[in-house]
């Protein structure tokens, strides 16, 4: 049985399908790929899967069980968290509140390991992600980079079974790409399940085993980077139409 | 009974509109919950009377309609000048900060009551209709006064919207309400706008003061709440920054206060629950009212 | 023995100079406080101590309406809504039911509590302006039933308490309004210390979380409807303290004071004045609010009584005068007066660090 499952979604806003009938699975361990021109629908996608969005047709399961109609918080009460692609970080809170606020949540409170609080388990999660010289640094004065690790530790802080990045890679340097490239092959080795969007391809076809194309709200592609960088539909689709 | 209710509700729904749209301007373009806008409802009435005082009218005497018509252009733009100065005073130098903003108006609303209190004492004033008698419409005794208004309203709602939607300033207006900080990039002077905008707004909630044509010793005349009272559950219902909602509000809301008059007569203290009442029923099913901005996800 | 206790008093005065002495805030509250405990000790008359008793009823009701906006960011126009079922409840209770008032007013707090949670399921998607505006019609609603509803509710005065029903039942007017202040005094310590120390735990943290971005609190997984809830039940709760009080106190529950607009005000005012989010910013904008309004009283009435236009003013021109400075106030530290004085004392804290350590 497939860890998550995405089945006939759909989604209109007013005359325009956003999301179309898409339909995809994700096996635990996995790692795949999410990509499509600006547009396409991979937000949409994302918002459709973690509850903040109702989707007008089609479910989602999660771990065998149809998660399509509930709550953003109970879905990441459930295993599954999300980054977002324009950082949202508590402003008048220091980096590790931020964090310890995704540990406040049940699912994080239980699975705390005895005699480890809140606090210590939000120190632990900055470390992983290199924050922890930051933390009592007031997250309005934190970097775009260091936003988006900061983003990264409070997904990770939930105790994900299945963790969704939307762009991580955006607006990064080539130093912090280099970084979280390295994060994410560590967190794969972990055992984290991932489905991660992104624009930058290279960055992405390294990562990912399975890649899916989305375009105007399709998926229009699925298979290995290789397979799918060759594909001519998903060739024209990024490039233009060769004459 | 009915009629009653259709026609009188449609009058004062007019002007309400009016007086809404003030409200909801200054809120669309600088986002400001303009708490004084019930005062310069109250400021209008009395710098109308004052201003036809001091033009030697008298209803007996001098009943000129080109006396009423100089005081009403006067005390407009006294108060759009009021407007100005409380702008640039006291809400410019807080703009950022929408909450400082509102405490601000609140505090500008109760030095401007005690104002008027402190010039006129504690006398009720009367403010003269701008046309006497009455006609018949449908059996009822409808005043050419409120019919005037009525056109008064719609013209110059008329006017406004085609202000905004077409000329530059409008357009100003418009990018403003979208988008502050990209407005300021354009090289639109939000300072200035604004300023302009909030003379506008003013000078609406004056001019439905004058229209609306409150009776002495009401409380109405004195008091500046239930004006806003009255603004707040209108743009609320119609949702805030939009035109077309203030307009539906109104009539709304102007129905509702008429059907209290009508059906519980002596109890005018009822009117303004009733208006509150109905806005937070439109709340709960409309939590943006009914042309709010509806946004579904986060 | 005696070393015991000298050793016992050296740790409790070194807990209180790290504690008290070397954070600023605290040291401000903490002669704040030492301020108000003597007040009475010198003999004031009724009036200032019925004035000060005010501020520090009204102090609570700010404090209270803080938590709900500074943390949680539930914007209120309305909190008089808590203030008037507090003290119509209580006044109700203890008046025709002759129940005492130990369990009238936390029963009517409760009550309160209820109702926040019962009006904040609907109000949940009603978000900004919108609940700004409409937490402003509740109240002025219940005012009109409650003035309408005559017979039991007393109409405009409200419910009159007779002296049974008096914070402090006592003979000698004077002891009684000292025993009275010091009782409220001592119920706005209380609730400020809780207040403050709920707003600064793990549950004020998630608050703010809701208050930057409610969203992203959701994506960590935060029921923000269980503390949106949360916040709205204690704020409730220690308004409808300070209302119980107000009626306690003054013996009446008139609902233009009770229920009205302008007592919804305060709370802004002060806060806005003190500095938003601190919990103490409100308790020194009450005081700041109710000095004012005294003083410029007192200024015009003594010291400009020979320009006759403000001889014959009267209280017009008080009051445009104090609001006036309170707007200059406000614009002049948009973040409150208590966030400026403590960025001014930690400033200067660093300033004497700097130069100690500059001499080693």
């Amino acid at each position: 049985m497939p860890l998550f499952e995405v089945e006939n979604l759909t989604k209109r806003f007013g005359g325009l399908t956003a999301v179309n009938n898409v339909s995809f699975h994700v096996d635990e361990g996995d790692i795949i790929g999410l990509i499509g021109p600006n547009g396409a629908g991979k937000t949409t996608l994302f918002n459709l899967i973690t509850g903040f969005l109702k989707p007008d047709s089609g479910t989602v399961r999660f771990k065998g069980e149809d998660i399509t109609r509930l709550e953003p918080h109970k879905i990441v009460n459930k295993g599954l968290a999300r980054t977002f692609q324009v950082v949202k970080p508590f402003r008048h809170l220091p980096a590790i509140a931020n964090v310890i606020v995704a540990c406040l949540s049940p699912r994080a409170s239980k699975k705390l390991e005895w005699l480890k609080s809140p606090e210590r388990k939000a120190l632990d999660m900055l470390e992983l992600v290199g924050l922890s010289e930051m933390m009592f640094e007031p997250a309005e004065n934190l970097a775009h980079g260091d936003l988006k690790r900061l983003e990264m530790a409070r997904a990770l802080a939930t105790e994900p079974d299945l963790l969704l990045l939307d762009e991580p890679f955006s607006g990064l340097n080539p130093i912090e790409t280099d970084f979280l490239t390295k994060s994410i092959q560590r967190l794969h080795l972990d055992g984290y399940t991932m489905v991660i969007v992104e624009h930058k391809l290279h960055a992405l076809m390294k990562l990912v085993k399975k890649v899916i194309v989305l375009h105007y709200g399709e998926k229009i592609a699925e298979g290995s980077p290789k397979e799918v960088s060759h594909n001519k539909k998903v060739i024209e689709v990024y490039m233009g139409r060769v004459a | 009974m009915i009629e009653n209710l259709i026609v009188f509700g449609a009058l004062s729904g007019a002007v309400y509109a009016l007086l809404a749209l003030g409200f909801t301007l200054i809120y669309g373009v600088a986002d400001v919950i303009n708490m004084a806008h019930g005062a310069f409802y109250m400021l209008g009435a009395y710098a109308f009377s004052i201003f036809l005082m001091n033009l030697g009218y008298n209803s007996i005497t001098n009943p000129s309609s080109f006396l009423l018509l100089t005081a009403l252009i006067l005390a407009t733009i006294f108060v759009g000048f009021v407007g100005i100065i409380i702008y640039r005073l006291f809400v410019h130098p807080l703009i950022e900060n929408p909450l400082s903003v509102l405490v601000v108006t609140i505090g500008a609303t109760l030095i401007l009551q005690q104002m008027i209190l402190l010039w006129f004492g504690d006398v009720d004033m009367a403010v003269p209709k701008l046309l006497e008698g009455y006609t018949l419409l449908l059996g009822l005794k409808v005043a050419y006064h409120s019919l005037l208004s009525l056109v008064l309203s719609l013209g110059l709602i008329a006017i406004l919207g085609i202000f905004i939607a077409r000329s530059k300033i409008g357009g100003a207006m418009r990018a403003a309400a979208q988008d502050r900080e990209v407005a300021m990039l354009m090289g639109i002077n939000t300072e200035r706008l604004y300023m302009l905008t909030m003379a506008i707004s003013a000078s609406l909630a004056a001019i439905a003061g004058i229209l609306l044509n409150p009776p002495a010793a009401s409380p109405m005349l004195r008091e500046w709440t239930y004006p806003l009272v009255m603004s707040f559950a209108i743009v609320i219902i119609g949702g805030l920054g939009s035109i077309k909602g203030s307009l539906v509000g109104a009539f709304i809301i102007g129905y509702v206060e008429q059907a209290v008059r009508v059906f519980f007569p002596g109890m005018g203290y009822l009117q303004g629950a009733a208006a509150l009442t109905v806005m937070v029923l439109v709340l709960v099913l409309r939590p943006r009212g009914f042309f709010g901005k509806h946004v579904e996800a986060e | 023995m005696i070393k015991m206790v000298g050793a016992l008093l050296r740790r409790i005065y070194s807990s209180f100079a790290t504690n008290i002495l070397d954070v600023p805030p605290r040291l401000l509250a903490f002669l704040l406080l030492m301020v108000l405990l003597f007040l009475p000790v010198a003999r004031l008359d009724l009036y200032i101590l019925r004035i000060v008793t005010i501020a520090l009823i009204f102090a609570i009701f700010a404090a209270s309406w803080d938590l709900l906006v500074g943390r949680a960011g539930q914007v209120s126009l309305g909190h008089a809504l808590f203030f008037g079922i507090g003290a119509y409840l209580s006044a109700y209770l203890s008046r025709f039911h002759g129940l005492p008032l130990w369990a009238t007013i936390p029963l009517s707090m409760l009550f309160c509590a209820l109702v926040a949670v019962l009006l904040g399921f609907p109000c949940l998607r009603v978000k900004g302006p919108y609940l700004t505006l409409v937490t402003m019609a509740f109240p002025l609603i219940l005012a009109v039933g409650f003035f309408a509803l005559d017979p039991p509710f007393g109409g405009e005065g409200g419910i009159a308490l007779t002296r049974a029903q008096r914070l402090f039942p006592m003979e000698a007017l004077y002891p009684q309004r000292v025993a009275e202040y010091y009782l409220i005094l001592f119920l706005l310590l209380v609730s400020a210390i809780i207040l403050y120390k709920i707003a600064n735990s793990k549950t004020g943290i998630v608050l703010v979380s809701i208050l930057d971005d409610e969203s992203a609190s959701k994506a960590c997984g935060i029921n923000v409807t269980k503390y949106k809830l949360l916040a709205w039940a204690i704020s409730a709760f220690f308004a409808g303290l300070a209302g119980c009080l107000y009626a306690h106190y003054i013996q009446a529950t008139p609902p233009t004071t009770v229920l009205g607009l302008t007592t919804s005000f305060y709370p802004v005012i002060m806060t806005i004045l003190g500095g938003i989010g601190t919990i103490y910013g409100p308790i020194v904008g009450a005081f700041i609010l109710w000095s004012l309004m005294e003083f410029t009283l007192w200024v015009l009435t003594d010291f400009f009584q020979f320009i006759p236009f403000i001889a014959n003013a009267g209280d017009e021109l008080r009051i445009i005068v104090y609001i006036g400075i309170i707007i200059v106030f406000i614009i002049k530290w948009p973040k409150g007066i208590s966030k400026f004085v403590v960025e001014k004392l930690d400033e200067l804290t660093e300033k004497r660090e700097l130069d100690e350590r500059k001499k080693k």
